[in-house]
């Protein structure tokens, strides 16, 4: 709790700082196509580089590792902090809504005459195409954000053909070794319902408004999933070690040797590698009956 | 934490009756605790299974009894009789009502080290979790005594000193969990507590040490009674408060840490319990402290089915559960307390 006051307090600071600057700041806001853009944001900064405007962007946060040529700095994305941000000068900033204090730091910013665009992690497909679109409106890149759209509708389109099941196939999604897991409500759920897949995290999905529910060993066992998709593969956890799990090696993902390691970082972004995504499920459940 | 003066300072010091009440308490906790699970078992093939008779559950369904359910309350229980025996050895060494297993820097400490391990990006450390946040939590005390200095003359420059070490490794640790805003989760549960990750070996490890720090503390637990006069009157009872002091927060200090490592910050257990079977036993005294200890064993036992069973087939971390029952049970206590005691 002091932690939080400490924090604000600092930040109202912190903003009133940044408000005696005003004047200094550069107003180069009759400029409708911005040139210095930061993405506090890792998915703003791949749809960003896929759409064409990579060339505006100057800086992005410290989680953007992708595209590898991103402009990578210590910027937070989580905390951002808006004296640091005005030292690159910026004329647009992408930031995401989760982040701490968001409107209050889109506010400050929009005062020194700099432009925000508030960033909301989309639940669904089109809510990502739409923004997608949005950046592109925001960048000057519509025709390059059109592009990326009907590619990407094209490639999940091929994947669900090849890869959605005629008769549903039960699977669980591992975040951590703690049975941490995303219901069917959550974005990445939603993939697998497209590919007629059943959630065994679903009936959890009281447990937790937001859908990550933590589930229980014993429950997990009862419900035998057919496939497990490991989104903690980067910390070690393998077929291996859950097979040495008690109880868990009757499972059938593991007597069946269906335990799929997902890659890093793509499953949590929703840009245009969404599609590599649905690619990847298709390819890694084609065998799966 | 003076003697009040009403007919407890007059009874028998020690109550074996109490005492095996509060056996037969966690006997009871503990296989009503087995009992109950997303998958239903036959109660009485259970019983069987535990007592070796035939009959009792076989394949998959003895797997749920014997590597989830079992360890799992085994966990719970040592964990329990941990934290309870340690809060109730700190607030006599500090004659202090209030104290509990964390006041010397081993929860912020403990936190940091398991910070550490989950923030580090190789897989190796993360499986080292339990140990990280077992050294950071005998740091973080060992830290506070050296700062303090002279020990025990001044038992509360010691408790303010764990007061600013605890300080120092919050924010250590918060600097690393901003830093990497993609540890949050696993962090904050671990915060929380959970004994999720319950097996055979974390509960043999876990049983060693806390065996071995609570035997010291009830052996000892005569003399702690020594602790609550002046050191003068101490010494004249043939005791040596400060050699004393140093063994007792040795062993409750390793029992803690022992604890924090295996199941992650559970609150709450070390306060309620130990005022909890004063008031209901009348009894100030360290003599209680086997009693402590078992009645801090079926807390948790009982907690962690609430934790298990209240959201099936999801958890809920059971730090929520110990504070949101014990707090106010503790309240009904302490207002009888008054009551009677006045």
């Amino acid at each position: 709790m002091f932690k939080n006051q400490t924090g604000s307090a600092f930040r109202i600071a912190l903003l009133s700082l940044a408000l005696s600057l005003l004047s200094f700041a550069p107003a180069d806001a009759a400029n409708p196509t911005p040139k210095r853009i930061i993405s506090l944001s890792p998915s703003a900064t791949e749809t960003l580089f896929a759409i064409g405007a990579g060339a505006q962007v100057i800086a992005v946060d410290d989680l953007s590792n992708f595209p590898t040529n991103a402009p990578i700095t210590q910027l937070s994305a989580f905390n951002p902090n808006v004296e640091a941000l005005l030292n690159y000068k910026p004329d647009l900033i992408i930031l995401n809504a989760d982040a701490t204090k968001a409107l209050d730091i889109k506010t400050a910013l929009e005062k020194l005459r700099i432009k925000v665009f508030l960033e909301r992690a989309p639940d669904n497909l089109s809510r990502v195409y739409q923004e997608i679109s949005a950046l592109g409106r925001a960048t000057g890149n519509v025709a390059g954000a059109q592009n990326v759209i009907t590619d990407m509708k094209t490639k999940i389109k091929a994947a669900l053909k090849s890869g959605r099941k005629a008769r549903k196939i039960s699977f669980f999604h591992e975040l951590d070794n703690t049975l941490y897991s995303a219901t069917s409500d959550t974005f990445i759920g939603k993939v697998y319902k497209d590919f007629n897949l059943a959630n065994i995290a679903d009936p959890a999905a009281s447990a937790d408004s937001a859908g990550y529910p933590q589930l229980q060993s014993e429950y997990l066992i009862k419900a035998n999933p057919r496939i497990i998709f490991l989104a903690d593969a980067q910390y070690g956890e393998s077929i291996k070690t859950l097979a040495k799990r008690p109880g868990w090696n009757k499972v059938s993902a593991i007597t069946k040797k269906n335990v799929i390691a997902l890659p890093e970082d793509i499953p949590s972004r929703w840009g245009p590698r969404l599609a590599d995504f649905y690619q990847f499920i298709a390819t890694s459940i084609a065998k799966i009956a | 934490m003076k003697l009040k003066g009403n007919e407890s300072a007059l009874s028998p010091i020690w109550n074996w009756k109490i005492t095996a009440l509060s056996f037969a308490l966690l006997f009871f906790v503990a296989i009503l605790a087995i009992s109950f699970g997303p998958v239903p078992l036959s109660f009485q093939k259970i019983l069987r299974t535990l007592f070796g008779l035939s009959g009792g559950l076989t394949g998959q369904e003895r797997t749920l009894l014997i590597d989830l359910r079992l360890p799992r309350a085994l966990l719970a229980a040592l964990v329990g009789a941990a934290l309870a025996t340690s809060g109730a050895v700190y607030q006599t060494v500090f004659r202090n009502p209030l104290a509990d297993p964390y006041l010397l820097g081993a929860a912020a400490g403990a936190g940091l080290g398991a910070t550490i391990a989950i923030t580090s990006a190789g897989a190796d450390l993360y499986n080292l979790l339990p140990i990280f946040s077992f050294i950071g939590a005998i740091l973080a005390v060992l830290v506070s005594f050296f700062i303090s200095g002279k020990f025990f003359a001044e038992p509360n420059s010691l408790l303010l000193s764990g007061i600013a070490v605890g300080s120092f490794a919050t924010a250590v640790q918060t600097y690393l969990q901003q830093r990497n805003s993609s540890s949050l989760r696993p962090v904050y549960s671990w915060i929380l507590g959970e004994l999720t990750v319950a097996n055979w070996q974390i509960v043999t490890w876990s049983a060693i040490y806390i065996l071995i720090a609570l035997t010291i503390l009830v052996t000892v637990s005569k003399q702690l009674d020594g602790l609550m006069l002046t050191d003068d009157e101490a010494y004249s009872l043939g005791i040596n408060p400060n050699r004393l002091r140093v063994i007792a927060v040795i062993a409750a200090t390793l029992a803690t840490a022992t604890a924090v490592s295996a199941s992650g910050l559970i609150g709450f257990v070390g306060i309620v319990v130990p005022h909890l079977v004063r008031g209901i036993t009348h009894r100030v005294t360290n003599r209680g402290l086997l009693t402590i200890a078992l009645v801090g064993a079926s807390f948790l036992v009982l907690a962690d089915l609430g934790a298990r069973t209240l959201l099936s087939p999801a958890e809920l971390p059971i730090g929520v559960i110990t504070a949101f029952v014990g707090a106010p049970f503790f309240l009904v206590v302490l207002r009888k307390k008054r009551l009677v005691t006045q």
